[in-house]
């Protein structure tokens, strides 16, 4: 598949305020972009801190936020603006992925789908680690995703959130520096990963 | 537009793209929904923009969400780069977004806004085509009530709209939706797919690039991600037909520029009263001119 055009993330002199950046969040948008429409497709953001600049890129003080495993810390919370709200509510849920699913987050509605709750799961590895099979939109015909530091209990929570389409919550897994996506029209085969 | 306007750039205020940054932001969120959805009219906000409703604010502002210095957008208005909506649509662009280039190649560009057509050529995945739809619902024309046609998009309910098509075959032996032909998209939203002709919605089908579709005036937002099945509205027993380019003696019509038969072609009328047909996609048909021209095949 051909390469997005690359889009550098570092305005001149990047410091740790770069996420906040608009030239910064449009080029991180796109790789959110190319990774929404190529589920399985691992997307590198020039940085160091993908999950900060995944929220900085799609939060403000119009959405929600449910920040499970208190992986943020006050100033992230500042800077964002975010609403913080629990996770049955929450537009976003940041989470840790290598911790057992335990929460029930908004499905939306038949009317208003979109109301699902974008879901982002720090992951230690993106490209090494528990394969799996991918299929569904934006995937010409199976795509495999390699995923280290996922509890498998996540796989089996998506599969029982997004089984009435078009409810259901779209993944966003990230680690240091890449992301890839999984939404909820993506069938994910993880029965080849056998015990985990 | 004043020619002799220029951008108030040292005003802090001013933001790369003419829309605020938390309005750019809403549209992106409403994107990725999009995608995640397809088919799904996402409702956004639709900014206020320099110009009225109905001429592509919303093809544009997806456009100025999505747009950044490097990329190479392409404007088109009806097949063309040169008329009046896609001159001032682009450079709308040239103004409020320095280090953006423009083209009028399909090859070259990496973001595409287009009234009314898809291109000929096939799109890589290395490109996004935004269209700008001026009526997104195709439930409109069966229910009145918005309330009620989100519960019928939710469950996939289009039996209403079908029964318009069957009627339409019982009166006119013939559906009489010559454009904006409801399509069906990964076997559950009916969309409408903006005001392109029939013969382009194939070119949704299992495309290799990702399709937004913006309506400024009615706020929504939705998606054709790529790889995606999008199947025309049809009954088994009557198959979907295209528009007919074929003459009185069954010969398919050439471009009477570039005489290619493979592309979209407009019907002109001179002054004499004559008619000519002619490539709608003015790249394709200069591109296939001089491929011609050097003696290659197209």
């Amino acid at each position: 598949m051909t390469k997005q055009p690359t889009h550098t993330c570092t305005p001149a002199g990047g410091t740790a305020l770069q996420a906040w950046q608009p030239l910064t969040q449009q080029a991180v948008f796109r790789q959110l972009l190319h990774a929404f429409s190529y589920p399985g497709q691992i997307m590198a953001l020039d940085c160091e801190d993908a999950m900060t600049h995944v929220l900085a890129t799609l939060l403000d003080a119009e959405v929600s936020l449910a920040d499970v495993h208190e992986q943020l810390d006050a100033l992230a919370w500042q800077r964002l603006q975010a609403r913080r709200q629990v996770v049955e509510q929450a537009n976003f849920v940041l989470l840790d992925g290598s911790r057992p699913a335990l929460c029930e987050p908004a499905l939306g509605t038949l009317e208003s789908p979109e109301g699902g709750a974008t879901l982002i799961l720090r992951v230690a590895q993106l490209g090494t680690g528990t394969p799996l099979a991918l299929s569904g939109p934006g995937i010409a015909s199976c795509t495999a995703l390699s995923v280290s530091g996922l509890h498998s209990s996540w796989l089996q929570a998506r599969q029982r959130w997004n089984v009435g389409f078009p409810l259901g919550v779209d993944l966003l897994l990230v680690d240091q520096q890449q992301l890839v996506a999984l939404p909820r029209t993506t069938a994910v085969q993880f029965d080849v990963l056998g015990a985990d | 537009m004043n020619p002799l306007y220029t951008l108030p750039v040292d005003e802090p205020a001013y933001s790369f793209g003419f829309l605020d940054e938390y309005a750019k932001r809403e549209v992106r969120r409403s994107i990725l929904k999009a995608i995640c959805i397809p088919g799904y009219q996402t409702p956004y906000a639709s900014r206020e923009m320099p110009m009225g409703r109905g001429f592509g604010t919303g093809g544009l502002q997806l456009t100025l969400a999505l747009i950044g210095p490097g990329d190479t957008l392409k404007v088109i208005d009806q097949g063309a780069d040169d008329s009046v909506n896609a001159v001032n649509l682009r450079h709308f662009v040239e103004l409020t977004c320095p280090g953006v280039d423009t083209s009028e190649h399909t090859a070259e560009a990496s973001l595409i806004q287009s009234r009314h057509r898809i291109p000929e050529r096939p799109l890589e995945p290395s490109q996004v085509l935004v269209l700008q739809v001026p009526y997104p619902d195709p439930l409109v024309i069966v229910e009145a009530s918005e309330s009620r046609r989100k519960v019928m998009h939710g469950e996939g309910d289009y039996s209403r709209l079908l029964t318009k098509l069957y009627e339409d075959i019982v009166q006119f032996d013939e559906i009489t939706i010559a454009h904006r032909y409801p399509t069906r998209i990964n076997g559950h939203y009916v969309i409408d797919p903006s005001p392109i002709p029939r013969f382009d919605i194939s070119k949704l089908h299992q495309s290799r690039a990702l399709t937004l579709l913006g309506a400024g005036r009615e706020k929504k937002i939705y998606a054709v991600p790529p790889y995606t099945n999008a199947a025309p509205l049809v009954f088994d027993d009557v198959p979907f037909r295209v528009e007919d380019f074929t003459d009185d003696d069954g010969h398919r019509r050439p471009c009477g520029r570039c005489a290619s038969r493979e592309s979209f072609l407009d019907e002109i009328i001179d002054d004499s009263g004559t008619r000519h047909w002619q490539c709608s996609d003015s790249d394709y048909c200069n591109e296939h001119l001089a491929q011609a021209d050097t003696g290659e095949r197209p």
